[in-house]
């Protein structure tokens, strides 16, 4: 008896020792935490209410999603959906879920939370729900607690790719990005200095052998505006990859790392500047005929050197531009637009059509009132603040004096999205997808992210008018050809209206440690971790 | 050496001034054809990332600098001898107060203050308004740190016999601060040249951030700033050069005052 308690004993403490062994040994493949930088705060950890690309980074690693668009095949993939259909008219789309879906804090994923979700994402504070065109008709209804019905006023082109944008919430408990269904959950955010995600450990998805994904245990994200402070600590190791390298150290960064960079060529991104057409601006009256002039914004396109921001801003990394869509979205852009030429001739004489004169060295207006505005950009990104500093000696020479102005993101976006208190901004685009349907809220007058006149009640002019039509049309429209009409002609207005100034498409210059396998490079952004779920940290 | 510290100062000044005065271009030409490059007959210490030339931008930088910091340095010791005189010969209730006040204000995060400050003004700033007002908030904003030796000093005075004499044959307060005002000169001459490297830094620190002096003015904050983008780019030496001369400046204003304090 004494014999078998020992036993016993030793028994239980060899187990024990050999459980607590196991509970204390690292597991081999999930124990890494990568590491990267966002240049700015998320501006919201609500997925709903996401609209820059911080905030959109994290909705992307913790959202989980009915459907996922494949940013290397650029189809749409089943993910908390099991399956999903459309019906013929396009009107109504059912999505099945996975069986045993949970939250990351273990609480079940049921139908109820993807209409809460959906419902959310469909209030005219959510920005993605101006993809959905009409989003108040829209109705989302579940017969059963893994069917989920979405009911369309009218047929959505491309419906699948905006449930990727959707992240399935828990009913009644949004939490800010604290319980997820998707690959991470925000497990720690200090203001200003990183956002720490871990793994869900509930998370649905498996590897061919069974094992539960994401392989990543944690992912830090250091809020890091200095971009050479970025290259640093990539170099050290310290930082596993880099979103978008800044065009200017490219070279430097290839020769130091040349098996880590990789240049793709033009992106599909944009960058633009833009006057301040909202009638609620705080402005004076005569500045705002200026802007809503389009002999003067033409003016200003036609004395922009695009060339030289190609070249010296972006140190030859990057086109260019001459519209909304990139060549490198082959399928969309219009090939019949022409480039933009400098030519300060031409220039004049449209500002003359609107009463412009140069009184001396300086342009002054019908009244006046000398041409001086100020040009808002985020303080930090160098390229910007060169372009900048170009557009400001291009303008000099037709007589408009530029202030440039650089801010920090938050107060910008303030700014720009929220006070429409400032005269021109030069600022960035980040396009995720190729489809012109992606670009709804952008181009929508009644949208928010309509950023030269945002939430117009009526379109304010005749060709915004034009414009909503024909997105609302190649949305709708049965035909690619039908489509791709549609989108040209957009494309023609924004050319001869240049409600953005379109400057150039920058490259897409990423930078991947060779430790990190697994990482597909894709144009569409998040161009290097959108294959998340399967990257592992480690020797190559 | 103290005078030669302050005659190699004025060489550099009229340097700069001459610089700027005989320049074939403006400082904020761009020469986009000569990016970011070293010594050439046309760009004696080459040029900037966007073509502009670094001398030129470095002599400008140097005297708007030295000129901005003089002057926010004299508006600093105004306000510190005015408050601390005020204080050493007001009523107690009114002297404590005044000192409590310039207390509280040396704990204020002023960084903090100049950046909420400078993102609330009007954006349409013409950069020499820019500088005008960041010298002008850094010359309001340095006075607290010199009260309290201004006070004592005034202190020490008011109890002294002359003073007391003078108080007691009726001088009036106006005839009595002219008779102060020898006393504390040497103070003074102190305060003003240690707060002037104080400003030339702040303003570097605010333009390295963004703030401050707006393009394409040139200042030392904006070359710094430069050269923190493109430290790992750079393909000439020069572009330290702004630095070695902010570094060789402060030095030279280091002289002068070990020189008065002793």
């Amino acid at each position: 008896m004494t014999l078998n308690i020992v036993l016993v004993k030793r028994v239980l403490a060899i187990g024990l020792g050999a459980a607590l062994a196991l509970l204390l040994l690292p597991a081999p493949v999930f124990s890494q935490e990568i590491s990267w930088s966002l240049k700015n705060d998320p501006g919201t950890f609500d997925p709903a209410m996401v609209d820059e690309q911080a905030a959109e980074m994290v909705r992307f690693l913790t959202g989980g999603v009915l459907l996922r668009l494949n940013r290397t095949t650029q189809q749409v993939e089943p993910a908390l959906a099991a399956t999903w259909t459309v019906s013929p008219d396009g009107k109504l789309i059912t999505f099945h879920l996975r069986d045993h879906l949970r939250f990351s804090d273990g609480a079940p994923l049921s139908s109820a939370d993807v209409v809460f979700s959906l419902k959310r994402a469909l209030s005219p504070q959510a920005p993605v729900s101006e993809e959905f065109l009409d989003a108040k008709n829209v109705t989302v209804d579940a017969p059963d607690a893994l069917t989920v019905r979405v009911h369309l006023p009218k047929r959505v082109v491309g419906i699948g790719k905006i449930f990727d944008e959707i992240a399935i919430e828990p009913a009644n408990r949004p939490s800010q990005g604290r319980v997820t269904s998707g690959s991470f959950f925000v497990a720690d955010y200090k203001n200003g200095e990183y956002v720490r995600l871990a793994r869900n450990p509930n998370y649905w998805r498996h590897d061919a052998k069974g094992v539960q994904l994401p392989y990543l245990a944690s992912i830090k994200l250091d809020i890091l505006k200095n971009r050479d402070q970025d290259e640093l600590r990539f170099l050290r190791g310290q930082y596993q990859l880099i979103e978008s390298v800044p065009p200017d150290n490219f070279s430097a960064l290839a020769q130091k790392a040349p098996r880590a960079v990789h240049d793709l060529g033009p992106s599909l991104n944009t960058e633009q500047m833009w006057f301040n057409q909202s009638p609620a601006a705080p402005l004076p009256a005569f500045e705002k005929a200026w802007f809503t002039s389009k002999n003067f914004r033409n003016a200003v396109s036609l004395t922009l050197r695009r060339a030289d921001i190609a070249r010296i801003a972006y140190s030859g990394h990057a086109t260019p531009a001459n519209g909304f869509v990139s060549p490198a979205n082959k399928l969309w852009y219009n090939q019949s637009l022409p480039p933009v030429r400098e030519n300060i001739n031409t220039a004049l004489t449209a500002l003359a059509q609107d009463g412009f004169r140069k009184n001396g060295a300086t342009l002054v207006d019908r009244e006046g009132h000398p041409v001086t505005f100020s040009l808002l950009t985020n303080a930090g990104n160098h390229a910007r603040e060169r372009t900048a500093s170009l557009i400001q000696q291009d303008l000099a020479a037709v007589g408009i004096k530029v202030n440039v102005v650089t801010l920090d993101f938050p107060a910008l976006i303030d700014r720009l999205m929220h006070k429409q208190d400032y005269e021109a901004a030069l600022l960035g685009l980040t396009n995720v997808e190729p489809d012109p349907g992606s670009m709804m809220n952008v181009w929508l007058s009644s949208s928010p992210n309509h950023q030269w006149n945002p939430s117009e009640k009526t379109p304010a002019t005749p060709w915004e008018a034009e414009i909503d039509r024909l997105m609302n049309a190649q949305d709708s429209a049965a035909s690619d050809a039908e489509r791709k009409r549609s989108t040209d002609r957009v494309q023609q207005i924004v050319a001869d209206q240049q409600p953005f100034i379109y400057l150039v498409y920058p490259n897409a210059l990423y930078a991947v440690s060779p430790t990190l396998s697994n990482a597909y490079l894709t144009v569409l952004q998040p161009g290097i971790i959108s294959n998340i779920d399967y990257i592992r940290a480690g020797a190559k | 050496m103290r005078l030669i510290a302050a005659s190699i100062l004025l060489v550099l000044t009229l340097t700069a001034c001459i610089v700027m005065v005989r320049a074939p271009f403006h400082y904020d030409q761009q020469d986009r054809d000569n990016i970011s490059i070293g010594a050439t007959h046309e760009h004696l210490t080459g040029t900037d990332d966007l073509g502009r030339d670094r001398t030129l931008r470095l002599a400008g930088a140097l005297l708007l600098g030295l000129l901005g910091a003089a002057a926010a340095s004299a508006i600093a010791g105004g306000l510190a001898v005015s408050a601390g005189l005020s204080a050493a010969f007001a009523p107690n209730w009114l002297g404590r107060t005044i000192l409590y006040l310039s207390d509280v204000a040396l704990t204020l995060p002023w960084l903090f203050l100049l950046m909420m400050v400078r993102s609330s003004l009007p954006l349409n700033l013409a950069p020499i308004h820019s500088a005008t007002l960041t010298f002008l908030l850094l010359g309001l904003l340095g006075w607290p740190a010199f009260v309290r030796a201004n006070h004592a000093r005034a202190r020490t005075l008011r109890a002294s016999s002359w003073l007391m004499q003078g108080r007691a044959a009726g001088l009036k307060p106006l005839q009595l601060g002219r008779q102060l005002l020898p006393h504390l000169a040497p103070l003074l001459l102190t305060q003003f040249l240690i707060y002037i490297p104080v400003c030339i830094v702040a303003e570097a620190n605010l333009g390295a951030m963004g703030l401050g002096i707006s393009e394409p003015l040139p200042s030392w904050g904006s070359m710094l700033l430069a050269l923190q983008n493109s430290a790992l780019t750079a393909n000439t030496h020069w572009i330290y050069l702004p630095i070695a001369l902010l570094v060789f400046v402060l030095l030279l204003l280091e002289m002068l005052l070990v020189e008065v304090k002793s």
